[in-house]
């Protein structure tokens, strides 16, 4: 009964929400039971997980009744492109719960009502096969986001809750248009005879009907541009970034561990699951606007991220940055690019909702976040400083951790594309451009180990504040349980990432094989110098 | 009239009996309480007379019978129940019975005006709107702004009503007759229109749309409604914000998209234009408020450009064979769901209110959250609801409207009104992220600010059952929309092949 439990594990943080109640001690602990139950499930789906490119554990019914003219389905399944950040999600959740444990004093029972809400309109999006059901996630997270920023966070949070709002649905209502329009072109062009032909809102029907009878460049363009202004603002992509610092700096501890370990990704997973697999023409025409957007994101996310004082903003940035390699990764449009982009997701998630949380942990301490007023601080909080290090090696790419995989895949392919026969007036566009973003992963290093030379290391300096009267302690067991399990993946997947990339690029060589096809033939028929034949794609990366 | 239409007409009347025992007992009795009660009775009644009324889908003079007619006709007498449980506490100063009186004079003319079909029946149920609705805008508080409002109110509503009939009596000239089947028939006919005479004919389009977005509130017709809004209950504001829309919307599909299918592309022009301005400077303008009801006011301005975006797609698509989507069920969808969240808004502010002294602003609001996380929970559930959030009532309106604007973009026969639509929807769906805005400034003072004083809840138990009850309505139809978006469905009048089945149809 896989399906059951699929739909159980999605629905269980709501019903855990529901029946939340009691005072603070009582709620966080029935808080915390629920994302671990909800954990065990999405452990239990992975480990089941066939492969493969079919769709698991599927439910499906129609929402609407099965006489209704618009046949909207609940429809909800794992694949290969979902699979890990469901568990990402799951896993995250926990870290979420953990580290508001004691920071949050009033209105706990709110708190881990919203905290658990958003985790089922997470896990909602990652699974979702109807596109509709899937908008329906996705702009639900935004409520319980909405109300964690504006109500626990700092000073400045009733303007970061309300430009994070506005700015993100401002551009997911185009992304709405966008995907209503596949609907409805889908419908007004029917395939076979046209009586039996129904309107459908299936992801997997609609990307099949795109395959087999693709719409005009034209029209392509302009959805790809709809979904392009949701997609880009979740993801952030520069230079439509400006909402994210702002909302990380003021969220609460849990609220940045959610955004950037999982909200950001449903950007980049939008991209995936319709950009390129709906409108492959439209992406493989645009891939060198996507390339320069990407590596503009990486330097400039990654420049901005070496001037600043505070802590959460220099991680916010790195985020730009990185997932600035993501988009890179993907549109690169090849095996490598998309496989490594996509465990480039999860890393992300890792690693930087790992360091938002140590982050948040140090602000629990010091009421700081300036750089500035600490120093080090490795004597005085060893456990600390080494989750702290190992987060911060993992986030610059360090060999044998799960970030040096997933850049690395993601420069392969984009150097792939750069020389893989590309003509010379486009070439050099990609070449500038793949090398830029080396440069992404030198600055990435610099910013990261200075942030953790100027904090950990030198002579200990704490802030003179009357605000922490309390003895200074190191990370306790309940902190280190809420790191450990993000340690764990960092290390399997850098040791031996191939458990996780064959499982999911099966999916994802189906999604983007049209996209990669596309760009081959683009190449094919550019290359006229013939002075390096085309790489032949490979199966897998890793 | 035969004893076929009393019997339809029936509920129509006992609303109309029940007001008149209203007015005239009151003025025999101190007692204050009990006439809502009486109101109550009244729509009850009423609603059992309407379950007589069957579906006829074509024809019927004076009245039509089809799904418009009933659709229009039901949700009157929900929204008057709605309406009673609003004010179901005596104002403060005295109570005012004949207010309810007022009321169900209102939603007999709103029900008479969505299923009539002549002419003359179609502009006095206007008018038994109208003056109920002057009164009721004078009862209770008396102070200056109340009159200036009232005031307004009485002459704007006075000059569209003849503007309307002005454009009425084009249509009269036309077709010689005041039965919207002949009016109907000389449109659709192929030799129908005189040489020359088209000129009239969207004199006629142009008149009577602009007199009946007044009653929608739309731009440029909505002058009256921050100011009348602000100076009037929050019981009235819940009224004029849904009622009027409803039957302005019923008579617009009659007169717009039913009897005069030539109108069309003139008449699909003004909607489109109508619907961007109303939508545009009504969001916008709701940007700058800080009084709730001043704010609703434009809330609601916006809103009606969103309906006329369903009319316009309605117009494109009315000689095409509908699909998924034909714009008049989107309408009354969205109508609907607009209304449970506008009314519930009201509701919660009324019983939000002191026994003297009615809530008023924004700031007001600061700290609700904690204070009384029931209400303010309802409250924010209608705020996001009116943005269109998934998963409340109102993103499943706005994917019907957006959606019927863009079956209209993807058709092959509307083709040339593809960069129309796509353009309409993308504004309309810009303009949904637009008004977040000011819905979520409601949402912030509730939940992001410390309480500035006591909330004094005094606004009754009535008020809070009625924001309960659209609090269900509003997270009910979000998640299982389908039974709403059944019968919206079928709330179109039925489309008539030239000269063949209203001949049969209509005794006279």
């Amino acid at each position: 009964m896989p399906h059951l439990l699929l739909l159980t594990t999605v629905f269980l943080p709501l019903l855990g929400a529901m029946l939340l109640h009691g005072d603070r001690v009582e709620v966080r602990r029935r808080a915390l039971a629920a994302a671990i139950a909800a954990l065990i499930g999405a452990a239990v789906l992975i480990a089941a997980y066939p492969g493969g490119a079919q769709p698991f554990a599927e439910t499906d019914f129609a929402w609407f009744g099965d006489d209704a003219p618009v046949d909207i389905r609940f429809n909800i399944a794992l694949d290969g492109l979902g699979l890990w950040l469901f568990g990402l999600t799951a896993l995250l959740s926990i870290t979420a719960v953990l580290v508001g444990w004691d920071a949050i004093k009033q209105q706990a029972s709110l708190y881990y009502r919203l905290l658990l809400i958003l985790e089922t309109g997470m896990l909602g999006v990652f699974v979702a096969r109807d596109i509709i059901l899937f908008y329906v996630f996705f702009e639900f997270t935004l409520i319980p986001l909405f109300f964690l920023i504006g109500i626990w966070g700092s000073e400045e949070r009733r303007y970061a809750a309300i430009k994070f709002f506005l700015f993100t649905l401002a551009g997911s209502v185009l992304t709405f248009l966008g995907l209503l329009s596949i609907v409805i072109w889908d419908y007004a062009n029917p395939i076979g005879p046209a009586a039996d032909w129904k309107m459908t809102f299936s992801i997997p029907q609609l990307t099949a009907h795109l395959c087999l009878r693709p719409m005009d460049e034209q029209l392509q363009l302009w959805i790809f541009l709809a979904l392009f202004a949701g997609f880009a603002v979740k993801v952030p992509l520069f230079p439509l970034h400006t909402w994210l610092p702002l909302a990380h700096v003021q969220a609460p501890t849990a609220g940045s561990v959610i955004l950037a370990g999982i909200l950001l990704k449903i950007g980049t997973y939008g991209f995936v699951r319709f950009n390129l697999a709906m409108l492959p023409a439209a992406s493989a025409l645009l891939v060198p606007w996507m390339l320069g957007l990407a590596a503009a994101g990486i330097i400039y996310g990654a420049l901005v991220a070496l001037a600043q004082k505070d802590m959460k903003k220099l991680i916010a940035y790195s985020s730009v940055s990185h997932l600035g390699f993501c988009m890179l990764g993907l549109f690169a449009a090849n095996p490598l690019g998309v496989e490594g982009a996509t465990l480039q997701m999860i890393n992300h998630g890792l690693s930087t909702g790992g360091l938002f949380a140590v982050v948040g942990m140090l602000y629990e301490r010091y009421h700081t976040r300036q750089i500035a007023d600490l120093g080090g601080l490795a004597k005085k909080l060893p456990v600390l400083s080494f989750f702290m290090l190992v987060l911060t090696l993992s986030s610059i790419g360090l060999p044998g951790l799960n970030g040096f995989v997933g850049e690395f895949l993601i420069l392969l392919g984009a150097f792939q594309r750069a020389w893989a026969g590309v003509p010379l007036s486009a070439g050099w566009t990609l070449k500038t451009i793949s090398i830029l973003a080396v440069f992404g992963v030198v600055l990435g290093a610099w910013y990261m180990l200075w942030m953790y030379l100027r904090i950990f290391f030198g002579p200990l300096r704490e802030p003179k504040d009357e605000d922490h009267h309390e003895e200074v302690r190191d990370m306790n067991s309940r902190e280190i349980a809420s790191l450990l399990p993000l340690l764990l993946f960092i290390v399997w997947i850098g040791v031996y990432p191939r458990f996780f990339l064959d499982r999911m690029s099966p999916t994802l060589q189906q999604l983007t094989g049209n996209v990669q096809a596309k760009c081959d033939i683009t190449v094919t028929a550019n290359n006229t110098s013939d002075l390096a034949p085309p790489i032949a794609p490979r199966g897998r990366g890793g | 009239m035969t004893y076929q239409t009393v019997l339809q007409l029936l509920p129509e009347i006992l609303l109309v009996a029940f007001a008149v025992a209203i007015y005239v007992g009151s003025a025999f009795s101190d007692a204050q309480r009990g006439w809502n009660r009486a109101a109550l009775a009244g729509v009850v009644l009423a609603a059992c007379a309407l379950a007589t009324v069957h579906y006829h889908p074509a024809g019927g003079y004076p009245l039509f019978q089809d799904g418009l007619a009933l659709f229009a006709r039901w949700m009157a007498l929900a929204l008057a129940a709605l309406y009673i449980l609003l004010s179901f506490k005596p104002l403060p100063g005295g109570g005012t019975p004949e207010m309810f009186g007022s009321l169900l004079l209102i939603v007999a003319g709103v029900m008479l005006a969505a299923a009539a079909a002549d002419l003359v029946l179609i502009f006095v149920s206007l008018e038994l709107i109208s003056i109920p609705t002057y009164i009721l805008l004078y009862l209770g508080r008396r102070d200056a702004l109340q009159q200036e409002s009232a005031a307004k109110y009485f002459y704007l509503s006075v000059l569209s009503s003849a503007i309307l009939l002005y454009g009425f009596s084009f249509l009269y000239g036309l077709a010689g007759s005041t039965d919207l089947h002949n009016i109907h028939d000389v449109f659709l006919d192929a030799g129908g229109l005189p040489q020359g005479f088209e000129l009239f004919a969207k004199l006629a389009a142009v008149l009577a749309i602009a007199g009946l977005s007044f009653r929608l509130t739309a731009v440029p017709f909505h002058f009256y409604a921050p100011d009348v809004y602000q100076g009037t209950t929050h019981a009235n504001a819940a009224l004029l914000s849904v009622i009027p829309k409803l039957a302005g919307l019923a008579v617009l599909v009659r007169i717009a998209w039913w009897a005069m299918p030539d109108g069309g592309h003139l008449a699909l022009g003004i909607v489109a234009a109508l619907a961007v301005l109303s939508m545009t400077l009504g969001n916008v303008l709701a940007l700058w408020q800080d009084n709730l009801r001043r704010l609703m006011a434009y809330s609601s301005i916006a809103h009606a450009g969103y309906l006329l975006l369903g009319l316009a797609a309605a117009l494109a698509m009315r000689n095409i064979q509908p699909g998924a989507w034909d714009g008049i069920g989107a309408m009354m969808f969205y109508l609907c769901v607009y209304a449970a969240a506008t009314i519930g808004t009201f509701a919660v502010f009324e019983h939000l209110g002191g026994s003297t002294r009615r809530v008023e602003g924004i700031d007001e609001l600061a700290g609700l959250g904690r204070e009384k996380p029931t209400v303010a929970a309802m409250l924010a559930a209608f705020m996001f609801s009116l943005t269109g959030i998934p998963i409340l009532a109102g993103f499943w309106g706005k994917f019907q409207i957006f959606g019927s604007a863009l079956s209209v973009a993807s058709d092959a026969e509307t083709a040339f009104l593809r960069p129309l639509f796509i353009a309409l929807a993308v504004v309309g769906v810009l303009n949904a992220a637009v008004s977040a805005a000011y819905y979520l400034r409601i949402v912030g003072a509730m939940y992001f600010r410390a309480p500035l004083g006591k909330f004094r809840a005094e606004g009754g138990t009535g008020a809070l059952l009625a924001a309960a009850l659209c609090c269900l309505l509003v997270l009910g139809l979000g998640l299982y929309p389908r039974p709403l978006l059944r019968a919206s469905d079928r709330a179109r009048p039925q489309l008539e092949i030239v000269g063949q089945v209203s001949n049969l149809s209509h005794p006279k």
